[in-house]
């Protein structure tokens, strides 16, 4: 193969990989587009009585992070003003407002994507020192109590705190006078606060979580757990029962470091609920709301950003340089003959409307009553252009015929038929009459029928919609598809129909 | 099974499809020169400038409104040939005969009337037969009355001469031979048969049939190889000087061969088919790898390149 040929081909697929490479490592684009994600819709609806002052109702709401993201909110604010905050990694919708005499329905709702955790965007934390308000003594007790487990584990000291929740302090049991301080500031303090000190006391970093079993149902109260990292992975340890969660069970935290859930100020919250829906959203409305957040020009530049009607079309668009792939395939691999050269992609596109059995059914069909009428017509000595024009009316008046009976019998399909190309339908009806006069009926029908398997085979390649949201969400992979073809172009090599053709040349036997 | 295959075609040197149109009709037919050959009025005027004998034209009409009138053109001459300008592979065609007062006598012996023959005129006008569907010519030309040197393996129509030639280099021949089922026509895609020729001596071998190799003819059972075609030498140099005429270096010239003129050509074709390596049971592609290791010299007049051609290839029929 000639170097600049090589080298257009290379310079074709560089172009892709280099983008889509990017886009994958640095935008977080998925590798596969259309693996299957899980989805959940969490909405919250709180109904609040107001004061004579203003009235000030803060919520935290989920917020994006390695195992988690934020596609889609919605707000409902009433009469109140809304404002959305962010603390750390918290988001804070805050509402504010004179509720007034009567009462105040706010609510909010969002798609969330959870995925499988991704440790690279996830940063571990690092131990941090006692918080303030711990006193010195308090840091000395808590290092007796755990003194004897400072060797273990990360994980096993973990469990070995969560057994401490239960009273199970092992053996041997600290100090009675010990265990006695320990509870009373327990019982001041409460337990979240001193499990963290307990964690703090063995060197394992945590964090207090208020947030929901990520189940379907809807919930009144949060729950409340602790997220610890032992170094290599998230735990969560449930200060109520003592318990560290297993890994399959689903956590969507929504306050951390001690923020609360819900505040409220100059007024009364009657009651809050939360609800969450396991949800199928397409994945074009993941990618869609992903793309539309971000404001890197690459994202700004995607075909999302068109009117829907028009991304309706580019769908399909994209796939058809694929098509036209296929059609290289079969004529320079295989040396199947086709009508046209894109006659088979534009038969494709019509299928879409048709359905394929219908459709392959209707052009069999038409090539059939043109072949009858173009015989008798032939008798006539029609001139070339008004002999087409005739066959043209004539696929017009079977169109009408053909949507006239699918609407008698209900069939959206026979309806559909206006959308066939009529003008290659007329010539191909042509060409089939002078290949059938010229080289046979054969030949005829070999032509006819490569015309109608190319077609079936690139309708559903434009039919499978992972493919389409691969070239939507990635449309540079077309230069790939070129460098396919440039490639094709330069294939020089025997066509698999010609080993049969010349199968008779000499030493052949 | 595939890669064997592939090996196997390689090895005996057959050219295929697709490195016949991109090694060699795309490498060597500059597109500005196919309208030489495309389009036979052109050609015509081309071999008269080369002292090529070619039928004589008696007529060309252009539009419509001339077709009425082309009797008269023709004034005594009773027999004719009406083809199109830019048709290819024989479609469009009609040998006329004699003229009657019903009309025109094919060569078949069937009558076409004279409503008939306009009509076919007019369709050859709008561009039925014409390679890319434009509007065309229709030439009015001189029948040939063949040697009868192929007259035993004919049915009807006449035999015509292919002779591919590359860089100038006549390389390959093969005689096509009308049949019943290609109702007198020499296209070997409507059932006319192809017998190769050895380039050395001019004697015909066996013949290629749809797809298959035959050594009789269909319809009249004679055998088609070990036939002399008469003067080779001079359509060998015919062909050669093709590339001369065009500028084309791969082509396929097509000549028939008159009782009383000789060889005269017929047409050029600049995307010759790829049946005749049936017809030779050869493959054509060794043969043009061997001509682009020639001696340069070789190629200095077309009496070189021919004479070059009959003693390369001779050893290939052994």
């Amino acid at each position: 193969m000639k170097r600049p040929i090589i080298l257009l081909v290379e310079f074709l697929l560089v172009i892709p990989a280099a983008l889509i490479t990017f886009r994958i490592l640095f935008l977080g684009y998925p590798l596969i587009p259309a693996a299957p994600k899980k989805t959940w819709q969490l909405s919250m609806e709180a109904r609040i009585k107001g004061e004579e002052n203003q009235t000030t109702l803060t919520v935290a709401f989920p917020y994006t992070d390695g195992g988690q993201r934020v596609v889609e909110e919605k707000i409902t604010s009433g009469t109140l003003a809304f404002n959305l905050l962010r603390e750390g990694p918290n988001q804070i919708g805050v509402w504010s407002g004179r509720v007034g005499k009567g009462e105040e329905i706010i609510g909010y709702q969002a798609t969330l994507l959870v995925q499988p955790q991704r440790s690279s965007t996830f940063t571990p934390p690092t131990l941090e020192p006692y918080p303030e308000n711990i006193s010195k003594e308090v840091q000395t007790l808590a290092g007796h109590l755990v003194a004897r487990w400072n060797n273990l584990e990360p994980k096993a000291r973990l469990h070995a705190i969560a057994a401490s929740c239960r009273g199970i302090w092992g053996e041997p049991r600290p100090d009675d006078r010990d265990l006695k301080a320990w509870s009373a500031w327990q019982e001041r303090h409460g337990r979240v606060a001193a499990l963290l000190v307990l964690l703090r006391a063995v060197g394992l970093p945590g964090r207090a979580v208020e947030g929901l079993l990520l189940t379907e149902g809807v919930t009144t109260i949060a729950l409340n757990w602790i997220e610890v990292w032992t170094g290599k992975d998230r735990e969560s340890l449930s200060p109520w029962t003592g318990k560290v969660y297993e890994k399959s069970t689903a956590l969507l935290p929504l306050a951390t470091d001690g923020l609360p859930l819900v505040r409220i100020v100059h007024g009364e919250l009657l009651d809050i609920q939360w609800s969450l829906r396991r949800q199928i959203i397409s994945q074009w409305r993941i990618h869609f709301e992903r793309i539309r957040q971000s404001s890197h020009l690459l994202d700004r530049w995607s075909l999302f950003y068109l009117p829907s009607e028009f991304q309706e079309t580019f769908r399909i668009l994209l796939l058809v340089p694929i098509g036209a792939l296929m059609i290289c395939i079969l004529r320079n691999l295989v040396g199947f003959p086709t009508f046209g050269i894109f006659m088979p992609v534009l038969m494709a596109l019509a299928f879409r409307n048709t359905g394929l059995i219908y459709g392959i059914g209707i052009f069999a069909c038409f090539i059939l009553i043109g072949y009858v009428a173009r015989r008798s017509m032939d008798k006539l000595r029609l001139l070339l252009v008004p002999r087409l024009s005739v066959l043209l009316t004539l696929v017009i008046v079977c169109f009408t015929a053909i949507a006239l009976f699918g609407s008698k019998l209900g069939l959206r399909e026979l309806m559909a038929v206006g959308l066939l190309p009529f003008v290659i339908l007329t010539m191909t009806i042509e060409r089939f009459f002078v290949l059938m006069e010229e080289a046979g009926v054969r030949e005829g029908l070999r032509t006819a029928a490569g015309t109608a398997a190319v077609s079936a085979i690139t309708h559903q390649i434009l039919h499978w919609e992972a493919l389409q949201l691969t070239f939507f969400v990635y449309p540079e992979l077309l230069f790939a598809v070129a460098a396919a073809q440039v490639l094709l172009g330069r294939y020089t090599g025997y066509r698999l129909l010609e080993f049969l053709r010349f199968r008779k040349i000499r030493g052949s036997s | 099974m595939i890669f064997k295959s592939s090996e196997w075609l390689k090895k005996a040197g057959v050219l295929g499809m697709n490195r016949r149109n991109a090694e060699y009709i795309m490498r060597c037919n500059p597109r500005s020169s196919f309208p030489l050959v495309d389009d036979k009025v052109i050609t015509k005027r081309l071999a008269v400038e080369f002292q090529i004998p070619t039928p004589s034209l008696y007529h060309v009409i252009e539009y419509h409104k001339d077709i009425s009138g082309f009797e008269r053109v023709l004034g005594e001459q009773r027999d004719f040939v009406v083809k199109p300008a830019r048709g290819s592979g024989g479609s469009g065609i009609l040998l006329i005969t004699n003229r009657t007062a019903e009309g025109f006598v094919k060569q078949s012996g069937n009558i076409i009337s004279r409503a008939d023959l306009a009509y076919h005129i007019s369709s050859i006008l709008s561009g039925i037969y014409s390679l890319e569907d434009l509007e065309d010519r229709a030439l009015i030309e001189a029948l040939i009355y063949p040697d009868q040197v192929f007259a035993a393996v004919t049915y009807q129509g006449v035999p015509d001469i292919r002779i591919i030639v590359y860089r100038g280099v006549p390389l390959m021949g093969m005689v096509r031979l009308p049949t019943r089922a290609s109702d007198g026509k020499a296209n070997l895609h409507r059932g006319a048969i192809g017998a190769g020729i050895d380039v050395s001596k001019g004697l015909t071998l066996t013949a290629v049939h749809g797809s298959e190799v035959v050594t009789h003819h269909p319809d009249t059972g004679n055998p088609v190889n070990g036939i002399q075609v008469p003067h080779w030498t001079k359509m060998l140099l015919m062909a050669a000087r093709g590339f001369d005429m065009t500028g084309l270096g791969y082509i396929g010239v097509d000549m028939v061969i008159d009782k009383e003129q000789g060889p005269v050509l017929l047409e050029m074709n600049a995307r010759p088919g790829l049946a005749i390596q049936l017809a030779n049971r050869i493959g054509l592609w060794q043969r043009l790898e061997r001509i682009d290791h020639a001696p340069s010299d070789i190629f200095a007049t077309p009496v070189s390149r021919v004479t070059w051609a009959m003693e390369t290839f001779a050893d290939s029929y052994s």
